[in-house]
C-alpha cells in the first residue's frame, strides 16, 4: 500500500490560483482529510492527484511512480485509483451490479463468474445484497451513496480519493454514514484522500487532517493537534470555535491586551511583537465571585448573554476594565444569569499563541 | 365548476371546427362509397404501381434524411456543448438559422446552385476541369436527401445538445478513474446516455421528412419522381380524386402518430438527467489541434445550409441574369420593381401573408396561454385531457390537414373554401401545438406560491393574474406568439391545397413563380421571408433572454 506525495503542486483558473505550491504526504494506509472553507483548492487538490488536471507546478508521486508533473501526466484510467464523487456519478442506464461490476472490467485476468463472486461480495460489505439489478434511479439516496462506495473499493484501488462524499446527505445519514467509512477504512485499509468542509465529519473519519486556505496547507496534523494547538487564526477559528485575543508579548510567556495581562505555556514569544492567542470556550472556568479570588490569569467579568444548550450553557461575558468579550462554555451548574458578576480563570496551558499565518 | 364547463364547452368547440371535423370529413370520405361504405378508395390508392412508388420514395427519403440528420447534428452537439471548438455561439447561431429558414427557399438556392445545367457551382465546376457533365445534380433521390437534411438536422442538434447539456461530467470521469479509456468512456458511459437522445432526433428528422411538401415538389417533381406528400397533392389537381388523396392520406396520419408515440416512449424511458446529489458541473475537452479542424468541418456544413444557399439568393435578387457572374452590368434592382410592381398577386399574397399569421398568432397566443394557464394550475376538471387535445394536431402532416379542411369546409353548413379563413384554421390548429409547449413551459416556470403570497396579502385572483402572473408570463407568451408567426409566414405544404386565386399567401406565390422560371422574383421574396423570420428570431430572443435552441445566453 503505496503514500502519496504532492510536491509544490500549482494550479490556476485564469487569474485565480487555486493551488499554490502545496505540499503534502500521506502515509501508506493512512485516511488524510483535506479540510477548508468552500474555494481553498481542496477539491482542485483532489483532481489533481486523480489525474484530471495537469500541474502548473510541483509533482505527485505514489510510491515510487511520478504520476503528475507539468510535463507529463499519467492519465486517471491508469493510476490504480478509485474516487467517489459529490453526485456519486452513478450510471442511470446500468444496474447497480453494472455499476459495481464496470471497474472490474479493466483490471485484468478476472474471470467473469470471479466478477460477479466480487461485486456480489462487496454488496454485501455495504449491505447492499439484492439490490443487484435494481436501477440507481430506484434507490435512496443512502443506498446511492453505498452503491459508490462499493464501485470504488472493490477494484481494490491504491488510492481511494473521496470528494465530499457525504454533503448530499440528510443529517442523520450523514452521521451513520461517516462510522460506516471509517469503518471500511479500519477494514481495507486503503490509502484514502478525503475531501470536506465539515470539520466534524473530518475529525470523526480521518487519520489526520490538512486544513487548507487560499491553496495552500494551513497545517496538518490529528484532530486533537489542529484543536489544541493551531498554529495560525485561520486554523484556530475554522477547528471548532474559539475566542482570539490580539496582543503585545510583553515577556516570553506573557501577553498584554490592554490593562490586561494572560499568561501563556513557557514558550518561544518575543516581547514587544504582536501576538494573538486562541483560547477555547470550554477552557474558560466560570466561578461565582468571592472576594480575594485573584491570580494569574483571573479576571472579573458581567454576563452579557447566556444560552442553553443542554449538556453546557454558553456565555458571552464582558472583561471587567477591558473591551474585550469572551466566550466560554461551562456547565449547566452552577448558572449565572444574564447581568451577573463573574470570575474568570484560564490555564497558561489554555491560552495557545497563533502565529500570523493570515 | 360553472368555470370548468366554459372551458370545456370553449375548447370542445375549437377542437370540433379545427380537428375532428376535419379529420372526421377525412376519415368519412376516405371509406364512403356511391353505395355505403367502401375499402375501395384504399385499394385504388395502395394498388396503383404510381402511388406505391411515391409510398416507398417517400419511405427511403424519410429514413436517409434521418440518417444524415444524425450524422450531422450529434458531431455538432457534442462540439458545441462538450468541446472547446472555436466560436461555438456562431455555430449554435447558424444551426438556428438552419432551423428556421423555410425548407422551400434551401430547394429554390440549391437548384441555383447545382442544378444540373445551370446550377452555378457545376458552371464553375466545367470552366474549372473543362468536363462536360455536370459535378452536381441536386434533381436526384441524393439530392433531396442532402437539401432537406441539411434543415432537418437541427432536431437532433437540439436533441442531442440539451441531452449533452444534463449529463454530468462525473459520470464520465467515474468511468476514467476506475480504468476505461476515452473511447470505453464514450461507448459505455456517454452513448449510451445520449441513444435516446438520439433516436428520437432520429424520428423528429423521419417525421419532418415524411410531412415535408415543398422541397420534394421543387425537386422530386422535375427529377420524375413522387413522394407521398407530392403525390396527395397531384391527387388534387384537375381532376380531382379527393376521396384518394383522403385514402392515401389516413397511413400518413397513422405513421406520424406511431412515431410520435415510439419517441415519447423512448424520452420516458428510466430517468435519464443524472441521479442524485448535486454537483454535475459539465467540464469542456480541449481539443487541442483539433480545434481548428473541427470549427472547419461545422462551417463546411453550415456553408451548405446557409453561406450558399443565402449568397445565391442575395445574388439571384440583385441580378439580371443570376447565373452570370457578378459584375456591374449585372447588377440591378429590376427584380424588387418586377416583384413588387409589376408581378400580379405579390402584394397581395404579402398583405393576405402578414395579414393572416397576425391574426393567426394572435389568437393563437391568446389561446395557448389560457388553456396552459388552465392546465398548469389545474382550474378544471380533466385539465390533462385538454392537455392532450391540444397538443394532438402535432401528428397531422399539413397537407393531410389540408385535405381534412379542404373537405370539411367546402360543404354546408360551413363554406370557408375560398375564403382567408380556411387558411386562419389550417394554421391555428398546424401552429397550437408549438404555442402551447412554449406557454405550458413558461407557466411551469411560474411557481404556484408567487401567486399565493399574493393572494395571502388580500390580492383577488384577477388582480394576482393582472399584477403577478401576466408581468412574469410577458416574455414567454411574446415567445410563443413569435413562434406561431414564423410557423405562419413559411407555410406551404397545407397552403398549398387550400389556397384560391384570391387567398395567396407569400409561399405559394413563389411556388408559382417557379412554374414561371422567375428566379430573380423568387430570390426577392425569399429575402423578404427571411428577413421577416429572423427579425422575428431577434424578438424572441430578447423577450426570453436565450437562443430559441434552449440555451441561456
Amino acid at each position: 500500500m503505496p503514500g502519496v506525495i504532492l510536491k509544490g503542486l500549482s494550479k490556476r483558473y485564469g487569474d485565480v490560483g487555486a493551488v499554490n505550491d502545496l505540499s503534502l504526504e500521506m502515509k501508506p494506509g493512512e485516511l488524510l482529510a483535506l479540510l477548508g472553507p468552500s474555494g481553498c483548492g481542496k477539491t482542485t487538490t483532489l483532481r489533481l492527484v486523480a489525474g484530471f488536471l495537469t500541474p502548473e507546478a510541483g509533482e505527485i508521486w505514489v510510491g515510487d511512480r511520478c504520476l503528475s508533473s507539468p510535463t507529463a501526466v499519467v492519465p486517471p484510467e491508469r493510476r490504480r485509483m478509485a474516487m467517489i464523487f459529490q453526485s456519486y456519478a452513478l450510471w442511470p442506464h446500468m444496474t447497480v451490479a453494472q455499476n459495481v461490476a464496470y471497474g472490474l472490467r479493466f483490471k485484468p485476468g478476472i474471470a467473469r463468474s470471479d466478477r460477479d463472486a466480487r461485486v456480489r461480495e462487496m454488496l454485501r460489505v455495504v449491505q447492499l445484497g439484492g439490490y443487484e439489478h435494481r436501477y440507481p434511479g430506484e434507490l435512496s439516496g443512502g443506498q446511492q451513496q453505498r452503491v459508490a462506495v462499493a464501485r470504488a473499493l472493490v477494484v481494490e484501488p491504491e488510492i481511494l480519493l473521496l470528494d465530499e462524499p457525504l454533503s448530499n446527505l440528510d443529517a442523520n445519514l450523514r452521521e451513520e454514514m461517516r462510522f460506516e467509512i471509517r469503518r471500511l477504512h479500519e477494514t481495507f485499509g486503503i490509502t484514502t484522500l478525503y475531501v470536506t468542509h465539515d470539520q466534524s465529519e473530518a475529525m470523526v473519519i480521518s487519520d489526520r487532517i490538512a486544513v487548507l486556505q487560499a491553496g495552500r496547507v494551513a497545517q496538518v496534523g490529528t484532530a486533537d493537534d489542529l484543536y489544541h494547538r493551531p498554529r495560525t487564526r485561520f486554523v484556530a477559528e475554522f477547528i471548532g470555535r474559539t475566542n482570539v485575543v490580539d496582543g503585545v508579548a510583553t515577556s516570553f510567556d506573557a501577553v498584554a491586551h490592554g490593562a490586561l495581562r494572560l499568561h501563556v505555556a513557557p514558550g518561544g514569544l518575543q516581547p514587544g511583537t504582536r501576538v494573538a492567542l486562541s483560547i477555547r470556550p470550554h477552557q474558560v472556568q466560570l466561578s461565582a465571585p468571592v472576594e480575594g479570588a485573584e491570580g494569574a490569569n483571573t479576571f472579573r467579568g458581567t454576563v452579557r448573554r447566556a444560552a442553553f444548550l443542554g449538556d453546557t450553557i454558553d456565555y458571552e461575558i464582558a472583561i471587567a476594565g477591558s473591551d474585550l468579550v469572551l466566550r466560554a462554555a461551562a456547565a449547566p451548574t452552577p448558572r449565572f444569569e444574564v447581568g451577573a458578576a463573574v470570575v474568570l480563570r484560564v490555564a497558561p496551558g489554555a491560552c495557545v499563541p497563533l502565529g500570523d499565518g493570515d | 365548476m360553472d368555470r370548468s364547463i366554459a372551458v370545456w364547452v370553449g375548447a370542445a368547440v375549437a377542437l370540433v371546427v379545427l380537428i375532428a371535423l376535419p379529420l372526421g370529413w377525412l376519415g368519412w370520405l376516405s371509406v364512403s362509397g356511391e353505395h355505403g361504405t367502401t375499402l375501395a378508395h384504399y385499394r385504388d390508392a395502395f394498388t396503383d404501381p404510381a402511388l406505391q412508388r411515391a409510398l416507398w420514395n417517400t419511405v427511403v427519403l424519410a429514413f436517409w434524411v434521418g440518417l444524415v440528420s444524425v450524422a450531422i447534428g450529434a458531431p455538432l452537439a457534442w462540439l458545441t456543448a462538450r468541446t472547446d471548438v472555436p466560436g461555438r455561439g456562431l455555430i449554435r447561431g447558424l444551426v438556428l438559422a438552419s432551423f428556421v429558414t423555410p425548407p422551400f427557399l434551401g430547394a429554390f438556392a440549391w437548384v441555383m446552385l447545382a442544378g444540373p445545367n445551370a446550377g452555378i457551382l457545376n458552371t464553375f465546376w466545367r470552366s474549372v476541369t473543362g468536363a462536360d457533365a455536370p459535378l452536381l445534380n441536386i434533381f436526384t433521390m441524393p439530392g433531396l436527401v442532402f437539401v432537406v437534411s441539411i434543415y432537418t438536422f437541427p432536431y437532433v442538434y437540439i436533441m442531442v445538445a440539451n441531452t449533452l447539456a444534463l449529463i454530468a461530467s462525473d459520470l464520465e470521469e467515474a468511468a476514467a478513474i476506475l480504468g476505461a479509456g476515452r473511447l470505453a468512456v464514450a461507448r459505455t458511459v456517454t452513448l449510451p446516455m445520449v441513444l435516446p437522445a438520439l433516436a428520437s432526433g432520429f424520428i423528429l428528422a423521419v417525421l419532418q421528412a415524411l410531412a415535408l411538401f415543398g422541397s420534394p415538389a421543387i425537386l422530386a417533381l422535375p427529377a420524375g419522381f413522387h413522394t407521398v406528400t407530392t403525390q396527395i397533392w397531384s391527387l388534387f389537381q384537375f381532376p380531382p380524386k379527393v376521396e384518394q388523396a383522403a385514402a392515401f392520406s389516413v397511413p400518413l396520419l397513422l405513421a406520424t402518430a406511431l412515431l410520435l408515440d415510439i419517441q415519447k416512449r423512448l424520452l420516458g424511458r428510466r430517468g435519464y438527467a443524472a441521479v442524485g446529489g448535486k454537483g454535475g458541473q459539465r467540464r469542456i475537452i480541449a481539443l487541442g489541434r483539433w480545434r481548428w479542424p473541427a470549427l472547419a468541418a461545422c462551417l463546411v456544413v453550415m456553408s451548405g445550409a446557409i453561406f450558399l444557399p443565402y449568397g445565391v439568393l442575395a445574388k439571384g435578387a440583385f441580378s439580371r441574369a443570376w447565373a452570370q457572374p457578378l459584375s456591374r452590368d449585372n447588377l440591378t434592382l429590376a427584380n424588387f420593381a418586377f416583384t413588387f410592381f409589376e408581378y400580379g398577386s405579390t402584394r397581395a399574397a404579402i398583405v393576405n401573408t402578414l395579414e393572416l399569421a397576425v391574426l393567426t398568432a394572435c389568437i393563437g397566443a391568446a389561446m395557448v396561454a389560457l388553456l396552459s394557464y388552465v392546465t398548469n394550475r389545474r382550474l378544471v376538471v380533466g385539465h390533462q385531457l385538454v392537455a392532450f387535445l391540444v397538443l394532438a394536431p402535432v401528428v397531422v402532416p399539413g397537407v393531410v390537414l389540408a385535405v381534412g379542411l379542404f373537405i370539411a369546409y367546402t360543404r354546408p353548413p360551413f363554406v370557408l373554401y375560398g375564403t382567408l379563413w380556411i387558411l386562419f384554421l389550417a394554421y391555428l390548429t398546424k401552429e397550437m401545438p408549438v404555442g402551447y409547449a412554449q406557454a405550458d413551459a413558461t407557466f411551469r416556470a411560474i411557481p404556484a406560491d408567487l401567486e399565493d403570497a399574493g393572494r395571502v396579502l388580500g390580492a383577488g385572483r384577477l388582480r394576482i393574474l393582472k399584477e403577478i402572473t401576466a408581468p412574469l408570463a410577458k416574455s414567454g407568451i411574446i415567445a410563443a406568439w413569435c413562434f406561431i408567426f414564423i410557423g405562419v409566414i413559411r407555410e406551404l405544404s397545407a397552403s398549398i391545397l387550400l389556397f384560391t386565386p384570391s387567398t395567396k399567401v407569400m409561399s405559394v406565390v413563389i411556388f408559382d413563380l417557379k412554374e414561371e422560371g422567375q428566379f430573380g422574383a423568387i430570390s426577392v421574396l425569399g429575402l423578404v421571408m427571411l428577413g421577416l423570420t429572423f427579425a422575428t428570431v431577434a424578438l424572441v430572443q430578447a423577450a426570453l433572454g436565450r437562443d430559441v435552441l434552449g440555451a441561456r445566453r
